[in-house]
């Protein structure tokens, strides 16, 4: 018969919704072993060496990022959870915050297409790009006003906030990898509090997709990625790129699931 | 009792049933569908006698009533629908037969009236005309030739078909009478005593029209497939009052009355009244509901509704044409795609395939909407350094690079959509790859995308 003060305890816990919180921090029942884990509260990658390492995949109701510098891979990773989840029935929301989506390269990683809403964010025209001041803490590329910046910013994370209130996707990215480091701790960080609060018990996993660890919920993930580009052929007419080399390393909570996995994400005729 | 009108030719369309609904709620517009054909309305005239008098008062009456409206009507009474029929065809003015004595008023009619009553059905039609041809060969000239033949040899000789055009020329009714509903409108309109100006105070006059409309909705088991949101606008200073007119399509029937207020509103952000409002007209198309099947073993999707509002959230904040299901193109052109309204197909998701993808992760592009422009230094006709303006744009000494590929196209046509440009994949020191171009024509080189 169940401990009737520990059932009270759950229940009081699951009404407060901080059970599953705090099921993370108890340790696991056998020494050495590792907790189970419900398949049905995570999403995969699909990158099998990634999913063993992550028990299954990134966290459902969890916020979680990726983060890498340029050229590290992280659109890739991103574009491969898009199509893992949305070939298992999922739909996807990317908030494309410079606009910056190849529908080519979602195409080729095995996107449905027809399940991802894509946001596309501020498009900066010729004239704003030629003719106004650049951004003093515009990480690289994007260009125009000071204004023009922070608002572009600011409107796709209420794009992300109205995506993630109204429910009911599987896998929620907002992509910030343009924005320099800087910026992106200029925002408060009780926006990341409210969206961990808005996916908070649902089937929702929310991705970052930053250029350096910026924010995870308490059962999320961080994704950090390097890599080096690997090329084939031995002559100037023959070589061609061939694939990313990619380190990740994993870092999550009391580090329930931890250490560095290598992938090596190759590259498709048409991209 | 039943009563049958026809009308002349030229009569517009629905003034003869708008006469008959005078008379009895129970009509049946008779004839094919096209608004030239439906001239002829039979009506239960059933218990009408209280009201009217007898047959006769009765068929003054509508008499006199089509010619108030400039109809010029033919009118039968009798005891059956058939009957009626039959004698308003033949006979001009007005004809009131006795109900029992169908068979031998129609007695005298021509045997060729019975076309009169073939159905819309072409089966039906070339069965009739055979049917006619046959009993013209046997010598049959009238009505009352055919009723007297006996039944049991003419469904020897001609099946149960021509039993049934037997009685049908006896005057009975093969079928009841079934009335035609009238075209409902669901409209919702509220005259404000005072103007209103915001949309704060609208969404609360909205919330009061849909409701009711919901309610209308729901009794139909009706959809609104269309919204139509018509708001009159204070007189302007030459005294004419403009009238702001919304028209909102609805991806899937909705009849939520909290849905259809939110998109109306959000749809008045974009597009607001240029003046105050003092009436408002909410007016919806129906279509039949939608008939859900939930199931325990899919994961649960946003509602038709709930997608629908959040697109318009998302569209009044990032603007037309910047939301959607992206959707890959026909063409060779860097970069071309195309924007599609969002709407999962639920069906398509529960076929969803659940096998596990086991090939290697596809290198992405991040593709630069728009190019940026660059300086690359070219030694011995390869990319040796590329340099932007850009802040944080890495640029540098070239490690390795790949091309050209040369790409053009759009060329056979006065386009700004024309390419033609030789392509490089380049890593730079600090170990980001790029792709890169040089237009052709200009000689200017761009960055196109990181390779991420």
């Amino acid at each position: 018969m169940a401990n009737p003060a520990r059932a009270t305890v759950e229940s009081a816990l699951r009404v407060r919704k901080l059970d599953r919180t705090l099921t993370t921090a108890l340790p696991p029942l056998m020494p050495g072993s590792r907790p189970r884990v419900d398949p049905s509260t995570l999403i995969p990658t699909d990158v099998a060496t990634l999913d063993a390492s992550l028990q299954g995949g990134l966290p459902r109701g969890q916020l979680s990022e990726i983060a890498g510098p340029r050229s590290a891979g992280r659109t890739t990773l991103l574009l491969r959870l898009m199509a893992a989840a949305t070939r298992r029935g999922d739909i996807a929301a990317l908030v494309d915050t410079f606009d910056r989506l190849d529908v080519a390269s979602a195409a080729a990683a095995g996107i449905a297409l027809d399940r991802l809403l894509w946001i596309r964010g501020q498009a900066i025209t010729r004239l704003q790009d030629s003719g106004l001041r650049e951004h003093p803490d515009s990480w690289g590329v994007v260009p125009g006003p000071s204004g023009l910046f922070d608002r572009t910013i600011d409107r796709a994370l209420k794009a992300l906030n109205l995506v993630l209130q109204a429910g009911g996707f599987g896998v929620v990215a907002i992509d910030l990898a343009d924005v320099s480091p800087i910026v992106l701790k200029r925002i408060p960080f009780t926006t990341w509090l409210r969206v961990q609060r808005a996916i908070e018990g649902s089937d929702t996993a929310c991705v970052l997709l930053v250029p350096e660890p910026l924010s995870r919920s308490a059962g999320g993930l961080t994704l950090s990625l390097t890599a080096r580009s690997s090329w084939t052929g031995d002559s100037d007419r023959s070589r061609r790129l061939d694939a990313l080399d990619v380190q990740s390393r994993i870092a999550s909570p009391r580090r329930r699931v931890d250490g560095e996995v290598s992938l090596r994400c190759v590259t498709s005729v048409g991209v | 009792m039943v009563g049958a009108l026809y009308a002349a030719e030229g009569t517009p369309a629905g003034a003869l049933e708008a006469v008959a609904r005078e008379f009895s709620p129970r009509i049946e517009v008779c004839g094919s569908p096209s608004a030239g054909e439906r001239r002829e309305v039979t009506l239960d005239l059933s218990g009408v006698e209280r009201l009217f008098g007898n047959g006769h008062d009765i068929a003054a009456a509508i008499r006199a009533t089509a010619a108030d409206r400039d109809l010029r009507v033919r009118v039968a009474i009798a005891g059956t629908r058939t009957a009626a029929r039959l004698l308003v065809h033949f006979r001009a003015g007005v004809t009131v037969i006795e109900p029992g004595t169908e068979a031998s008023s129609l007695a005298p009619l021509p045997l060729a009236l019975l076309a009169v009553l073939r159905t819309n059905d072409s089966n039906d039609s070339n069965a009739s005309n055979e049917l006619l041809l046959t009993l013209r060969r046997w010598g049959l000239r009238t009505l009352g030739e055919f009723v007297a033949l006996p039944p049991a040899d003419v469904a020897a000789r001609l099946g149960q078909e021509g039993v049934r055009w037997q009685r049908l020329a006896a005057g009975d009714d093969p079928l009841p009478l079934v009335p035609s509903v009238p075209e409902e409108r669901f409209e919702q309109a509220l005259d404000l005593e005072w103007p209103i100006d915001g949309l704060e105070p609208l969404s609360f006059v909205l919330g009061r029209l849909m409701e009711p409309l919901e309610r209308h909705l729901e009794r139909r088991d009706r959809g609104a497939a269309v919204l139509h949101l018509r708001l009159h606008l204070v007189k302007n200073t030459d005294g004419t009052r403009p009238v702001h007119e919304r028209t909102l399509q609805l991806p899937t029937p909705i009849r939520d009355a909290r849905t259809l207020r939110t998109l109306a509103l959000l749809d008045l952000e974009s597009h607001p009244p240029a003046a105050a409002i003092d009436r408002v007209v909410v007016a919806v198309d129906p279509t039949p509901a939608r008939i859900v099947q939930y199931s325990l073993i899919t994961r649960p999707l946003p509602s038709p509704e709930q997608i629908s509002t959040l697109m318009a959230r998302l569209h009044a904040l990032m603007g037309d044409g910047r939301c959607g299901a992206p959707a890959t193109v026909d063409s060779w052109q860097p970069g071309a795609f195309a924007l599609r309204p969002f709407a999962p197909n639920v069906n398509d998701l529960n076929d969803a395939n659940d096998s596990n993808n086991s090939s290697a992760p596809i290198l992405a592009v991040r593709r630069f909407r728009l190019p940026i422009p660059a300086r690359v230094h070219v030694d011995a006709g390869k990319p040796a350094r590329v340099t932007t303006d850009r802040r944080g744009l890495g640029g540098g000494r070239v490690e390795q690079c790949a091309g050209p590929w040369r790409t053009s196209g759009v060329w056979w046509e006065e386009s700004d959509r024309e390419w033609d440009r030789d392509e490089w994949d380049v890593t730079l020191a600090d170990g980001a790859t790029y792709r890169v171009f040089r237009e052709r024509d200009s000689n200017h080189w761009f960055l196109e995308g990181v390779i991420d």
